[in-house]
């Protein structure tokens, strides 16, 4: 999966429309990602990606830029 | 609300509704177009979605012909119908089957296809017509019809009466969920409502029973329209501090 369809895919997690979420986007910008949002988060990158959270990782995603790092980090992000 | 509209004025917001192509459906429909709301009429008969779609005046409203056993269509409908009417205001899942059958002979089958209809569809919609995409930004309110058969046991009802009592539950759990954006969530238990589908479960019974369960309504049976009408107030957004209510409209069946 490259940048943009990662951008896309965590839009659609938090119910975003496409375009709204980019690589600077923080948590608090998001209004989606609250508790729950989190939640979905997480059962998102275990279904779609078969990514498991440890609870630093978990605590660490603070921006969109956290969640593409794990996307990389577990092999899931081509850079461009 | 400040001003001089109604608590019950929907002021021209979009409500989903299925079921709608008789009963209970087609009647909180009709009522709900009677106070300002468009409608989306759900329902797998398109002539007799259309028949419902006559009854609603000048209101504006769309059709959309469903199988809601289809679970796996439901999202899809909802995003596309967002696309073409704008956001959502709510829902209410009427649609509902009922299959009378002693314990006995109540496959897993025969409750598994009541629990896809009455519960799980409407559980999907509710998923779907609630993404922040798709409904309103300043919340909404979603309406499950429950049944006092989610609260008191009936003989050969054990499914039915499985999926109502879940109905309550789960929408006690979105009500709570979804309170931080201010959609309301709610259910209705209607008593013994004469519409077709209660003809036919009641067609089963002996006379004496069929009967009984009319002498047990305090204030006799109900029409459809004593449904709508509580319905159209829990959905109302006036009504806006109510949520996760189980709101029994019964004739004083269960009061006893």
């Amino acid at each position: 999966m490259n940048t943009h369809d990662a951008l896309t895919w965590i839009a659609e997690v938090f119910e975003e429309p496409p375009g709204q979420i980019t690589i600077e986007t923080k948590r608090e910008q998001i209004l989606g990602w609250d508790s729950l949002g989190t939640l979905s988060l997480i059962a998102g990158l275990d279904e779609r990606f078969d990514i498991h959270l440890s609870e630093k990782d978990i605590d660490g995603m603070q921006r969109v830029s956290d969640i593409l790092d794990i996307l990389r980090r577990n092999g899931k992000l081509e850079d461009a | 609300m400040g001003d001089s509209r109604s608590f019950l004025d929907f002021s021209g917001q979009w409500v989903v509704v299925t079921g709608a192509s008789s009963g209970l459906g087609r009647a909180i429909a009709v009522e709900l177009a009677r106070h300002g709301a468009r409608v989306v009429l759900v329902g797998r008969n398109e002539g007799r979605l259309s028949e419902t779609a006559s009854q609603l005046g000048n209101a504006d409203h769309r059709v959309l012909v469903l199988d809601l056993a289809r679970h796996d269509a439901i999202a899809a409908e909802v995003i596309r119908l967002r696309q073409d009417v704008g956001p959502l205001y709510g829902m209410c899942h009427a649609a509902g089957i009922v299959e009378t059958r002693p314990l006995a002979t109540n496959t897993i089958g025969v409750v598994q296809a009541q629990l896809n209809v009455n519960l799980l569809a409407g559980l999907e919609l509710a998923r779907t017509v609630c993404r922040r995409d798709v409904m309103m930004s300043d919340g909404g309110s979603l309406l499950f019809v429950s049944s006092v058969y989610g609260r008191v046991g009936m003989p050969g009802q054990t499914g039915y009466c499985a999926t109502k009592g879940a109905i309550a539950s789960a929408v006690r759990a979105m009500a709570i969920e979804l309170a931080r954006r201010r959609i309301r969530v709610n259910c209705i238990s209607p008593g013994l409502v004469l519409t077709e589908m209660t003809k036919q479960s009641l067609g089963v019974l002996s006379p004496e029973h069929v009967e009984k369960l009319k002498a047990a309504h305090p204030l006799g049976i109900g029409e459809p329209e004593d449904v709508a009408r509580a319905a159209v107030f829990l959905l109302a957004p006036g009504t806006r501090w109510i949520t996760g209510a189980d709101l029994a409209v019964d004739g004083g069946f269960t009061a006893q």
